[in-house]
């Protein structure tokens, strides 16, 4: 037993380390992809808010001052660092070009690869977010939270990592069927970044809205753990977790059928 | 006699494209609702915003609106005509399928980057013509205006896409190029917003450096007061700029060039 928990072990090791050292192969790509576009979104918005609260007459919209709303855009940056920024992009190429069938000989399941590839690439997140939150500290353009509340909205955003990856993995599983999956990533991401609140806090949008969002795991990918890292969050944070949990649940089981039917399809000749 | 050829080229191009569409019906149909959920973001995003203030700017909620949809409709237009050949250029790259698409008699440029049009996109034509004539009315466009619009949107377009061609140049010098499309994709993100929404620098440097703030606030500006023409002729010669520094480069990039193993 204790034998093949360390074997278990040095293989999830091994896999780790050779995604590091891919990761860090393409360290021009990996800073264009992953970091650009969060850096960018937070520039436009900054912006944007900026013009906005110039306005005569404009001090507080739904409760946020001109400071609080930058707070809240650089905690949403932080989030997309910390919850979203995983892509899983060579899955569906992989897939669909047949390569997966390296994979597939391996003493290690394919499911464990990519959540072993995820883990490593969240590592690298987590030391961008706190570069990030650092530089954004020292330019004064958010105050740095109690630790109790650093720490919760941080392991909160991780845990909203697990659901993000189990979306994306299942998405990239769809290239069994579908000769393009970036569609469905887009689409994801598009309806997530305005539902989550990442381009605008949920109390600005109509009731009607927000009352269904309740229903749907959009609100806990940005504007949760945005609240508890502002120390603003209501409600509690066990619920909130249980919540994500369940979505990455239920996520996690539709990635792992759409593998079962997915792989009776597989050819490995190109499909 | 040359211009009738490349037509008659991107006819078969624009055939091909549409065969290949109409194999992958589900595909075709996610396309379309990416789309409809992108336009319904952006459009959504703005009228929320004016449902707390009563101007950005200068603009009102329907002018803003006019220029967001302005710019949905060059993005339309980029969609639908251009952007899956800045994919499948980074892929060609990296493959070294590039060289099949240089041994082509006919330009390079062009069979790289107009070579595949997506017809999913076409369908949307609708929504951001529809939300630009719509929001144009409501904000009093002069009737010069509605006749100068398909030319500004081309002017637009054209800007849009000639710095994308430039800025696509450098993948010749990345391995792995797909971090240019997102760089690409950011800039978008960028020309999205009317250039008075950005601060001094921010402003100075998407207009003179790379000048992303012109493709819709130099059109639209034109359209809400004729005198204010200048960001237009900077468009104008931001093109020609862009089209003189795309041939250098591009000809550096093929020296650089090892095909398969770039």
């Amino acid at each position: 037993m204790l034998r093949r928990l360390r074997t278990e072990g040095a293989k999830w090791k091994q896999t780790l380390e050779i995604s590091w050292s891919n990761l860090m192969a393409y360290k021009m790509n990996f800073l264009l992809l992953i970091v650009g576009p969060t850096i960018v979104f937070f520039f436009v918005k900054y912006n944007v808010w900026t013009s906005i609260y110039a306005m005569d007459g404009v001090d507080d919209i739904r409760g946020y001052n001109l400071e609080r709303m930058l707070g809240y855009q650089v905690w949403v940056m932080i989030v997309g660092f910390l919850a979203q920024g995983y892509m899983g992009t060579r899955l569906a190429e992989d897939i669909r070009l047949g390569r997966i069938s390296s994979y597939l000989l391996y003493p290690f399941e394919f499911w464990k690869f990519h959540t072993a590839k995820f883990l490593a690439f969240q590592v690298l997140e987590i030391l961008v977010a706190a570069v990030t939150l650092g530089a954004t500290l020292l330019l004064g353009l958010v105050k740095l939270p109690e630790w109790e509340m650093l720490a919760a909205g941080a392991l909160f955003s991780l845990l909203v990592g697990f659901f993000w990856f189990a979306v994306s993995y299942a998405i990239g599983l769809a290239a069994f069927w579908l000769e393009e999956t970036w569609v469905l990533r887009v689409l994801f991401m598009t309806v997530s970044n305005f539902l989550s609140g990442a381009v605008l806090p949920l109390e600005i949008f109509p009731r009607w809205i927000r009352t269904l969002l309740d229903y749907t795991p959009f609100p806990y990918v940005t504007f949760v753990p945005v609240k508890i890292f502002m120390g603003q969050a209501t409600g509690s944070l066990w619920a909130a977790s249980a919540n994500v949990l369940l979505w990455t649940l239920l996520a996690g089981l539709l990635a792992g059928a759409i593998w079962k039917r997915g792989i009776t399809l597989y050819t490995a000749a190109g499909m | 006699m040359r211009i009738l050829h490349y037509l008659r080229v991107y006819r078969e191009f624009v055939n091909t494209s549409f065969s290949e569409a109409m194999t992958y019906r589900l595909h075709f149909m996610l396309l379309i609702l990416m789309d409809l959920a992108f336009y319904a973001a952006t459009l959504g995003s703005v009228s929320f915003i004016y449902d707390q203030v009563e101007t950005i700017g200068l603009w009102k909620r329907e002018e803003f609106l006019f220029f967001v949809s302005f710019v949905l409709a060059i993005d339309h237009l980029h969609m639908t005509f251009v952007s899956p050949n800045f994919w499948q250029f980074s892929f060609d790259l990296r493959t070294g399928k590039l060289d099949f698409v240089l041994l082509r008699p006919i330009g390079a440029i062009f069979s790289i980057f107009f070579r595949t049009v997506r017809p999913a996109s076409l369908v949307n034509i609708v929504v951001p013509w529809g939300c630009m004539i719509h929001y144009g009315m409501e904000a009093g466009l002069p009737s010069w205006g509605w006749v100068a619009l398909p030319a500004l949107v081309l002017a637009g377009l054209c800007l849009y896409v000639s710095l994308e061609i430039l800025l696509s140049m450098s993948m010749f010098w990345f391995v792995e190029s797909m971090g240019i499309n997102f760089v690409r994709i950011q800039f978008q993100r960028i020309a999205r917003w009317p250039d008075f929404v950005y601060g001094y620098y921010g402003r100075k440097l998407f207009t003179f450096v790379f000048p992303v703030l012109l493709v819709g606030s130099a059109p639209v500006r034109f359209l809400f007061d004729p005198t204010d023409y200048w960001p237009l002729v900077g468009l104008a010669a931001a093109v020609g700029a862009t089209w003189l520094l795309t041939g250098v480069f591009f000809r550096l990039g093929l020296r650089a060039y090892e095909s398969a193993s770039s």
